[in-house]
């Protein structure tokens, strides 16, 4: 019975917890169980905060008795990639340099998620610095995929993944800049939601990139990103990067139909060289929105190789000036893939950042003209499903960057324009592997991601299915 | 818009204070050479008035629509 309760959705477990069908005492010892189980075989969580945790549910349980409710996700227990600041906490952003760092402020996203009510399991692992798609960390160890540890997670936030595929925790807080949530999203068959840039405030978490970086949740459903996301949204005096756009609800878009809306497959580029599996589910994903209503068209984007390129140019540039100092005083202290391609943004010529940085307006636009005709386009997160730890531990080898480009190739034009993507569970391989799809939209209209993305999973269930201890 | 040598990034290394061996110098330029390939179609062509704010500009047309 008390693990039970760990399996429910975040939605369910809220509302549970509201109506006082479930204490968050049962509800946190339910999570803090499989924690206990599962923690061993996957690595998932950078630190167990077991006592506290109980504490804390034990005041929303009272708080709650005496008709004081905390907000919509009130006694409600959840943890995070552990690169958000919390203050009097260590955050180790998955790092030897950030090891004993302790924060002296709250990051404004997982802010607004304790005003709700949440409370605090511990934090979760992640690659270091969050810079690196596998979920490899020399630091701390690998964390494992739960549908089969022998395979890779995904990065950056890889506890995240594979902490919400295994129930131990909700959903948990993600962040993307080149895919870091799309692609353990996809790798452990969760449901990630990568903003618009600038749709959630990024103060208090770790920078890796200003331009690029995105906050986000991991969750079982389309439903549950909604709830939070509704929670995280909107702007935000500490960032004056995040943006003042209206705030849509995205609950309510969860429950419209997606009949008569219009997705649009690419022509190529993301439908090229595809492993045949991720090409069948793409072709049963499309069958499955049609069946509900939805038109399938072709689209035809402008060149993807570009963005990518630009958006590799971005990212290493402004990850090396971030982390500059330490990259004189603690080059010993950095893992050896991470400090290379931190080195490689040293030798961009400031005239080519400031060209990839000039060039994303129009590029953009080029993406929404083409992009004018459909609601979403869809697309596959990667071009294959996990790949095991060992065949992607390319540490700094000399093809180190080509592997990791391989995984990311889909998902960092999407970073580049800073447009919102949605990846949703949408199959599994022959072996077992979840594969996820990527739902593509225009700035801040996260409520189509996610109004398509519930109905694809009204009409399937590879959201709900639960990975065997086995 | 060329890829770099591994002797250029070395030189570049170094002007940056994080100077770099010349075995570490050839797998940078072997890591962030496609980048620098997969761009050279944009490097140069842009126009003189673009800025990079241009960038929010085509952002928030899209929240008055």
């Amino acid at each position: 019975m008390s693990d039970e309760s760990a399996l429910m959705s975040l939605t369910s477990v809220a509302q549970a917890i509201a109506a006082k069908h479930l204490s968050s005492r049962e509800v946190t010892r339910s999570c803090l169980d499989r924690i206990a189980k599962w923690q061993p075989r996957l690595n998932a969580f950078m630190a167990i905060e077991a006592d506290e945790a109980l504490a804390a549910a034990d005041a929303a349980d009272a708080a709650l008795a005496k008709g004081r409710s905390g907000g919509a996700l009130h006694g409600v227990p959840l943890a995070h990639k552990d690169m958000y600041y919390d203050a009097g906490k260590v955050v180790t952003c998955g790092s030897q340099i950030r090891r004993d760092f302790v924060a002296t402020s709250t990051s404004t996203a997982l802010q607004r998620l304790k005003d709700a009510g949440t409370v605090r399991l511990g934090s979760l692992q992640m690659v270091e610095f969050a810079y690196g798609p596998t979920g490899h960390n020399v630091h701390y160890g690998a964390v494992h995929n739960p549908w089969n540890v022998d395979h890779i997670t995904g990065g950056s936030s890889s506890g995240s993944g594979s902490a919400v595929a295994a129930r131990l925790t909700f959903a948990a807080l993600g962040s993307d800049t080149g895919g870091s949530i799309r692609m353990p999203a996809h790798f452990c068959g969760v449901t990630g939601l990568k903003t618009t840039y600038g749709r959630i405030s990024r103060a208090g978490a770790m920078p890796l990139s200003q331009s690029l970086d995105t906050v986000g949740p991991l969750a079982q459903s389309a439903e549950d990103c909604a709830l939070l996301l509704g929670l995280m949204a909107g702007a935000d005096a500490a960032d004056p990067t995040a943006a003042s756009a209206p705030v849509a609800d995205y609950m309510a878009a969860t429950r419209e139909s997606i009949k008569d809306l219009t997705i649009g497959v690419p022509s190529a580029f993301y439908v090229d060289d595809l492993d045949p599996e991720v090409a069948r589910i793409l072709e049963e994903t499309t069958a499955v929105l049609k069946r509900e209503g939805a038109n399938i068209v072709q689209v035809e984007l402008p060149d993807q190789r570009q963005l990518t390129a630009a958006c590799q140019l971005v990212l290493a540039v402004e990850a090396a000036a971030f982390h500059k100092r330490w990259l004189i005083e603690r080059p010993q202290d950095y893992g050896a893939q991470v400090l290379m391609r931190l080195q490689n943004g040293l030798t961009i010529p400031g005239v080519s950042y400031l060209e990839a940085m000039r060039w994303r307006g129009p590029a953009l636009s080029a993406y929404l003209t083409a992009a004018a005709g459909v609601d979403a386009v869809i697309a596959p997160v990667a071009p294959v499903a996990a790949p095991t730890l060992a065949e992607s531990d390319v540490g700094n080898a000399p093809d180190a960057e080509a592997v990791i480009q391989r995984l990311t190739r889909f998902t960092r034009p999407i970073n580049y324009l800073g447009l919102p993507s949605l990846a949703v569970p949408s199959g599994f391989t022959k072996a077992g592997l979840p594969v996820g799809m990527q739902l593509i939209g225009r700035p801040f209209d996260e409520a189509m991601l996610l109004r398509i993305g519930a109905g694809f999973q009204r009409a399937t269930d590879f959201h709900t299915r639960v990975p065997a201890f086995a | 818009m060329t890829k770099p040598t591994a002797k250029e990034i070395k030189a570049m290394a170094d002007v940056a204070g994080v100077p770099v061996s010349a075995d570490v110098a050839a797998r940078m330029a072997n890591s962030i050479g496609p980048a620098f390939e997969g761009f050279a179609p944009v490097a140069g062509t842009l126009p003189f008035d673009l800025e990079p704010a241009s960038y929010l500009l085509v952002q928030a047309a899209e929240v008055v629509k």
